[in-house]
């Protein structure tokens, strides 16, 4: 089988600072990755690569056997790529219906001006859907940006999710979220991983351990191990630079 | 699912015992476009003299157009005179040398205003912020200079005298419009299609897709939508609205005075497009009432009206940020329902 993503010496500088040194990286249809590493160790600039928001310094991304290096933001996001933002990136004032309904559109019409949005039963049912599977189903008449921190992190992830993408890039999904909060958040991802390639970034190690079968680990912007998550637990180096501190 | 769906088409909840006040709040959030046909029809009745009332909807028709930038897609323009100058200029020209048709005329204002906001707009769009803002304004005053000095066209600092009063032309036969409260109800009619129009452009999908990018345009774009193309045509619309206010309001002076171009226009539609309160259809009529009739006031009773008018923009913007439909709305709880 070949893989989906794959990176191939993949280096973003930002001046002097090597935000993203030389990765290579791929991921299997229907895998779920964990990339980890310490703050400001690249992984969110990896997934801005990736999704085409920024250009790399050198390297390539190669994605479903097609090159994407050079590819722009919004033709990446149609190829089939998502990204559900560490710092939580909704449409503020729209409703949560609305939220999602624009995203899902983005996947049939733009440049139509003459029929009524709702009219698109279609687009407003699987917006729909992904609300109850995010489970925001009872807020979606709510202005977004009045819901709570961890009903927004979720529809950051129901935003992604509506336009179909193939691969689904989590940055921190569970950051500041409550345990009762996470725990949600994990069996949506569970689910959500069913049926889509996923690469999730996380500092919980619980989170993590839980959700994925392989773990790349960086450092610096570079790639310091990569393996199954029990590799990982008892890699040396792993501890020594980032494990040291966290609970397992 | 189908009733969720029914559900979410009427985002506007409705209460289960509504009082009298609540019912014509509802029916109006419900039905904009008739509510204010209704008034308007009842407007030039109840103002001091019917020329002012033809005014308001004028510039009313003018901060509406502008209002889809500002309000529907949240791009702050100050080059707005460029497109109501040209419809002015267009409306004139043809009028006076190619034929004397008002139709036509005023068909080529709205082209001429959307054309004009194309190659601008085409040049301003990339950039967001202050510095599409300082792109528009240098563009305007660009125009404005070139109409001072191409004086055989456009009359340069004089202005663009004698456009013909001529009648209107309707399949059969004609009707002089230069009667005051005739004309008031022609342009109506262009006001009532433009709000139609409109409000049927903001219910579509890509109405919708102008406000997910006024909420947060690198979101919009990582959705997948190029969203510098969704900002352009926004603006071509409202420079076509721009130009088609500009087109009535050189018919209703028959002169264009080379000010329309002038960057005083653009802050003055700013000013009350911010008044009356964006991103609404009534604000912006609203707006252009209240400033229209300040004006009228206070100009005769001081020369520095500027000076007055100024404070209460001040005022407005520092106490009633929503502006006054926007502060009124709010007041009475129904934001979400009548935004549209
Ligand atoms: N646009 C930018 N310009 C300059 N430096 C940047 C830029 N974006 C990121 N950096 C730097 O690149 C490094 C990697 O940042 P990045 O956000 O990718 O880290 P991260 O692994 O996601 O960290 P965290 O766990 O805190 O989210 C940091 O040192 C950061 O300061
Ligand atoms: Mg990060």
């Amino acid at each position: 089988m070949e893989p989906m993503l794959t990176t191939i010496g993949l280096t973003k500088n930002f001046g002097g600072l090597t935000a993203v040194n030389n990765v290579n990286f791929s991921i299997y249809p229907g895998d779920a990755q964990s990339i980890i590493g310490p703050n400001g160790a690249g992984k969110s600039t990896f997934f801005k690569l990736i999704s085409g928001e920024i250009k790399p310094s050198r390297g390539k991304i190669m994605f479903n056997g097609k090159d994407i290096t050079k590819l722009p933001q919004t033709k990446v996001s149609h190829r089939g790529i998502a990204v559900a933002y560490q710092i939580t990136n909704i449409f503020p004032l729209l409703t949560v219906f609305e939220n999602v309904r624009v995203a899902a559109q983005s996947r049939k019409t733009t440049f139509n001006f003459w029929s009524k949005a709702e009219s698109h039963s279609e687009i407003s049912d699987q917006a729909l859907h992904i609300l109850e599977e995010i489970g925001l189903i009872q807020f979606r008449h709510d202005i977004a940006a009045n819901l709570s921190h961890g009903d927004q992190k979720r529809l950051e992830i129901g935003i992604a999710l509506a336009t179909k993408p193939e691969l689904l890039l989590l940055d921190e999904p569970t950051a500041g979220l409550s345990p009762t909060e996470t725990r949600q958040t994990i069996e949506l991802i569970k689910n959500i991983s069913e049926h889509l390639t996923i690469i999730l970034v996380e500092h919980k190690m619980t989170v993590v351990m839980e959700v994925s079968d392989k773990i790349t680990v960086l450092h610096y912007g570079s790639l310091l191990a990569q393996g199954s998550p029990e590799d990982i637990r008892n890699n040396e180096e792993v501890r020594r630079v980032y494990l040291g501190g966290v609970k397992m | 699912m189908a009733e969720l769906q029914s559900q979410a088409a009427h985002a506007a909840t409705t209460p289960a015992v509504m009082s009298p006040w609540d019912k014509v709040v509802n029916l109006v959030s419900r039905y904009p476009v008739a509510f204010m046909t209704l008034f308007f029809i009842l407007f030039p009745f109840v103002v001091p003299y019917q020329a002012l009332a033809t005014q308001i909807i004028i510039w009313g028709l003018f901060a509406l157009g502008y209002n889809v930038c500002l309000g529907y897609t949240g791009m702050l323009s100050f080059g707005h005179a460029a497109y109501f100058g040209v419809g002015s200029y267009t409306l004139g020209i043809v009028l006076i040398r190619l034929w004397e048709n008002v139709w036509f005329g005023l068909a080529c204002a709205t082209f001429m205003g959307g054309i004009t906001a194309l190659v601008l707009g085409y040049l301003c769009i990339k950039r967001r912020g202050i510095y599409f803002a300082l792109l528009t304004l240098a563009f305007a005053q660009l125009l404005y200079f070139v109409a001072f000095q191409w004086v055989n066209l456009t009359g340069g600092d004089n202005g663009l005298r004698n456009i013909p009063a001529v009648p209107l032309a309707l399949p059969g036969f004609s009707v002089d419009i230069h009667d005051p409260l005739r004309f008031y109800f022609f342009v109506l009619f262009f006001v009532v299609l433009a709000l139609l129009l409109l409000q049927r452009i903001l219910q579509s999908p890509f109405g919708r897709v102008l406000e997910a990018v006024r909420e947060n345009d690198p979101r919009a774009r990582s959705c997948g939508y190029e969203t510098s193309n969704v900002r352009w045509l926004a603006f071509i619309v409202s420079g076509a609205i721009s130009g088609l206010a500009g087109g009535l309001y050189a018919l209703y002076l028959h002169f264009v005075g080379i000010e329309s171009l002038y960057w005083v226009t653009s802050g003055q539609i700013l000013m009350i497009t911010l008044l009356g309160g964006m991103g609404s259809f009534i604000g912006p009529f609203i707006g252009a009432g209240v400033f229209l009739f300040l004006e009228d006031v206070l100009s005769a009773i001081t020369v520095n009206w500027m000076i007055f008018l100024g404070t209460v923009f001040i005022l407005c913007v520092l106490f009633f940020p929503d502006g006054i439909w926007g502060t009124f709305v709010k007041l009475i709880g129904r934001k979400s329902a009548l935004k549209r």
